[in-house]
């Protein structure tokens, strides 16, 4: 019997990364944020000194409650999508299966110091990554965090009344300012940072597909994620020995 | 009869009697309670109300003196010989003589604030004493508005205050007072009585002018001064001139050939007088807006300097309506001035408001609308606004920029009258639009929501005046002490041609409170710029910042009302709901002689508490937070190309094999 070895990838080899759940979400959780950050920036910078051609953009497409209304659209679709991941960590197998794989590790802590060496020369070694590396649970998390503000104070502008009658400490500016400010981080962390991960890094340049199809290359997965691939081949020789040992 | 029989009956009679008495008792008091009510409905229907007609009464009628003789007021001819100024008194009330209607227009708020018994109510523009070679600028007022001072308080007299600023009041009021100052007795009886003047008001003739009365008031020919006014009259002289023992009555008497010419002389225009003698007055009750004008006017001198074409009007007198129409009254004057807690014992005052015509209170009929007022629909603005700002927040007064303005006034800066100080600089400094909170009389004080104190506009002044110190009150030291004292002691320097502050420096202070602190009880002490001064245990002078006698006067902006395109917020949450929101952070300016004392320097927000320095720090703490998380983003991305980059050049030049990726690790 012919066994594989788990330390090479082998050519054509595709994993299932995502599953439809998973992507589904993604998708409307990308077009959310792009359609918040597209009609928000320009209703932030509306009003500020040197920012004319704001008006301009709104002007263009209408006026400002259109783009009020697109904003609101775009939020009640990410408002939905963080409602169903809530149901989905913690009502779903798979749900919860990735929701605890994506939770903060003391090998995380460690891979982020071993990488950080191997950036500066003191290591000759990246650390070897599993489902998730500490960076793609920083994503994950920064957006955790980032839905909670940008909802609650959104929230907050949108129905300021009700705000003022049950959360009176919440006060319409202190949510806007609030709302703008981590608008700003959420969308330099998108731009600059998810972005180089997913589209500008020179090993995925100019994209990946995985959030369409959810499929990754054997060779990728060694790359990114070798734990996890020694993982998904150790269980796949493991579950053809035992095929086989029924067989017999 | 029988001895009980006559007692039965006296003791009848007796209760007979008793209740005729408690008839008769019952009767004449029920004729006590109703008859004032019945004669006042009475006089209200012939006399408040009218008959109905909308056509204005034509008023040709004669001219009196207020001389009386044989019980009878003296008419004026075309020949009376010497022509005697006329009285609006002795004139008027020949027809509106029910009620004693002169004496009923004279509790009207226009002539009542020395009377003591009238409510305040929300506080106004305060009369403005300047002197600026003692650095003085104080806001006075008869009405009980806190931080204004009573005249009294500074030593100065009706018949001073009305020498003062008569020249921007319609007469009544401080001028017709009974002098109390035994010096004054006989200059009143040689100037008069500064009556009210119907006319500066109600008179639509164009000829009108009223800063002739304002000139006559300077002269102190208070007397002469309605008739001056008018169309129809011509004043020389001065009565001011006139020693203490002049009789205006007999003219003629003054022999001093240098005096004669200032002799107080009126000449009527002959033509005036038709045959039956009678004089044609061109008078209105739809009083027009450019009389209300001449006490009532501003101008931005910051962005428009002096030049009224270059400020917009308020939106109501653009679309055809005038002052009067929101500002309404009745025979007994009782002004509406239109605000939402206003006190007022015409019925119209709680709908006249901005909510009144514009909103209404769902009643029926419906309120909301009227002289076709737009009911605005206010679509996305959230209802906190309505509950904590007023409607002239957004729709009134000059658009709030990073630095407050400076403007000028009718009452303060004698607006429209001969030979008047055009410059902008000149006192008192007035600056505007100030977003404050309202004083609580201008609410309706029932303690509910809606009548708490809300944020709206406002006109401020830094009062400077010098005053005494007692248990850390401070009282101010009348104006005559002050120009004897501060006057020598300030005599170096220079008033400005402008009228602007005569620049002073902090020995000179010290010096002024020195030689004020000898004649005056107490700590002598000088406020200016939101800054009080005094002189430490080592005489050298100390200022102090906060003080409650050096806070700023302020009073509400009702004018000119911006229309919906143009108030606050429109399309733009960000004109208030930003850093830069002159609304929050706008700059209160404060100004002072002390050249090298400081002035207290503050921003809108503190002026209402508002949470403007909250968000600053949270600002701040996302501002930290984005630098940090970006920076080791960045570095982190820099760092991955760079070891990238290494392992590329390897492969390139097969060198640095091992410095490969993880594919080459180890499981």
């Amino acid at each position: 019997m012919s066994e594989t070895n788990p330390t090479k990838a082998k050519e054509g080899e595709l994993f299932k990364r995502f599953s439809v759940q998973f992507r589904v979400q993604h998708v409307l959780l990308f077009l959310s944020t792009l359609t918040l950050i597209v009609t928000g920036v320009p209703l932030w910078c509306m009003a500020r000194p040197g920012h004319a051609w704001s008006h301009s953009v709104v002007s263009f497409f209408g006026d400002v409650e259109t783009f009020r209304q697109i904003h609101r659209a775009g939020a009640a679709v990410l408002i939905l999508v963080s409602l169903y991941h809530l149901y989905y960590t913690m009502f779903t197998k798979e749900g919860r299966r990735e929701f605890i794989a994506l939770l903060p590790r003391e090998k995380d802590v460690i891979d982020v110091t071993v990488n950080s060496l191997y950036f500066l020369g003191l290591s000759r070694k990246r650390p070897e990554f599993g489902r998730y590396t500490y960076y793609e649970k920083f994503d994950y998390w920064a957006v955790y965090w980032g839905c909670v503000i940008m909802i609650g104070t959104g929230v907050a502008l949108w129905f300021p009344e009700i705000t003022a009658k049950y959360v009176p400490w919440l006060t319409y500016s202190l949510s806007a300012e609030v709302h703008g400010d981590e608008a700003i981080l959420a969308t330099l962390a998108l731009l600059i940072w998810h972005f180089y991960n997913v589209h500008f890094n020179p090993s995925r340049f100019p994209g990946t597909w995985l959030w369409w199809h959810g499929d990754m290359s054997g060779k990728e997965m060694m790359r990114d994620h070798p734990l996890e691939y020694y993982k998904r081949v150790l269980a796949g020789i493991r579950s053809k020995r035992q095929e086989s040992d029924t067989a017999v | 009869m029988h001895s009980g029989h006559v007692l039965m009956l006296s003791m009848y009679w007796k209760d007979v009697g008793t209740l005729r008495t408690a008839i008769f008792a019952g009767v004449w008091l029920l004729a006590v309670l109703v008859w004032p009510a019945a004669a006042k409905t009475a006089s209200d229907t012939m006399l408040s109300r009218g008959d109905g007609s909308r056509t204005p009464a034509v008023h040709k009628i004669p001219l009196y003196t207020d001389v009386l003789t044989a019980d009878k007021r003296e008419k004026i001819t075309v020949e009376s010989d010497p022509a005697l100024p006329f009285s609006m008194r002795g004139t008027c009330s020949e027809c509106h003589i029910l009620e004693h209607s002169y004496d009923v227009i004279s509790k009207g708020w226009h002539f009542n604030a020395t009377d003591a018994n009238v409510p305040a109510g929300r506080p106004g523009q305060p009369w403005i004493y300047v002197d600026a070679a003692t650095g003085t600028q104080i806001p006075l007022s008869y009405r009980a508005w806190p931080g204004t001072f009573k005249p009294d308080q500074v030593g100065m007299s009706p018949f001073k205050f009305t020498e003062h600023f008569g020249r921007h009041m319609p007469g009544g009021g401080p001028g017709e007072v009974d002098t109390k100052v035994f010096e004054e007795i006989q200059r009143q009886a040689v100037a008069g009585k500064l009556e009210i003047n119907c006319l500066s008001c109600h008179d639509k003739d164009p000829a009108h002018d009223q800063a002739e009365w304002a000139a006559q008031i300077e002269r102190q020919n208070f007397r002469w001064a309605a008739a001056a006014s008018g169309g129809f009259a011509f004043v020389t002289g001065s009565a001011g001139k006139m020693d203490d023992s002049f009789d205006f009555t007999m003219p003629d008497t003054v022999t001093d050939a240098e005096l004669i010419p200032q002799v107080p002389k009126v000449t009527y225009r002959p033509t005036a007088f038709d045959q039956k003698g009678n004089v044609f007055f061109n008078i209105t009750n739809v009083v027009p807006a450019e009389r209300c004008y001449f006490c009532h006017s501003d101008i931005n001198v910051t962005t428009c300097g002096t030049r009224q074409w270059q400020a917009d009007q308020d939106v109501h007198m653009t679309s055809g309506m005038t002052c009067v129409d929101c500002h309404r009254e009745g025979l007994e004057h009782n002004t509406i001035r239109g605000y939402e807690g206003e006190q007022n014992s015409n019925v119209l005052a709680a709908r006249t408001t901005c909510r009144g015509c514009h909103l209404g209170n769902g009643g029926a009929p419906p309120e909301g609308g009227r002289l076709g007022a737009p009911v605005p629909r206010h679509k996305g603005i959230p209802a906190v606004h309505f509950e904590k700002l007023t409607c002239t927040a957004c729709h009134a007064g000059p658009w709030p920029v990073q630095e407050t303005a400076r403007c000028k006034t009718s009452q303060a800066h004698a607006l429209g009258t001969h030979n008047v100080n055009k410059a902008p600089e000149v006192l008192p400094h007035i600056f505007y639009p100030v977003f404050a909170k309202q004083s609580p009389a201008a609410t309706s004080g029932d303690g509910s929501p809606a009548s708490r104190p809300k944020i709206g506009p406002h006109k401020l002044i830094w009062p400077a005046y010098w005053g005494t110190l007692t248990e850390d009150k401070v009282q101010p030291v009348d104006l005559a002490t002050v120009a004897k004292d501060v006057g020598a002691a300030l005599k170096d320097a220079k008033v400005p041609r402008t009228g602007d502050w005569a620049p002073l420096k902090s020995e000179q202070i010290a010096q002024a409170l020195k030689a004020l602190g000898e004649s005056v009880k107490g700590k002598a002490v000088y406020i200016a710029g939101g800054v009080l001064y005094e002189l430490d245990d080592q005489g050298k002078l100390a200022g102090r910042k906060g003080h409650p006698a050096a806070a700023p006067y302020m009073w509400p902006i009702g004018h000119n009302v911006r229309p919906a395109a143009q108030s606050l917020g429109v399309d733009q949450c960000d004109v208030c709901h930003s850093k830069q929101a002159p609304f929050f952070f706008g700059k209160v300016s404060a100004d002072s002689p002390v050249q090298d004392g400081g002035v207290a320097g503050m921003r809108m927000a503190d002026l209402y508490k508002a949470d403007g320095p909250v968000n600053v720090r949270v600002n701040l703490f996302f501002r930290w937070l984005i630098i940090i998380v970006m920076t080791l983003l960045i570095l982190h991305i820099l760092g991955d190309l760079y070891r990238r980059g290494l392992v590329w050049l390897g492969g390139k030049f097969g060198s640095a094999r091992q410095a490969g990726d993880g594919s080459k690790g180890k499981p």
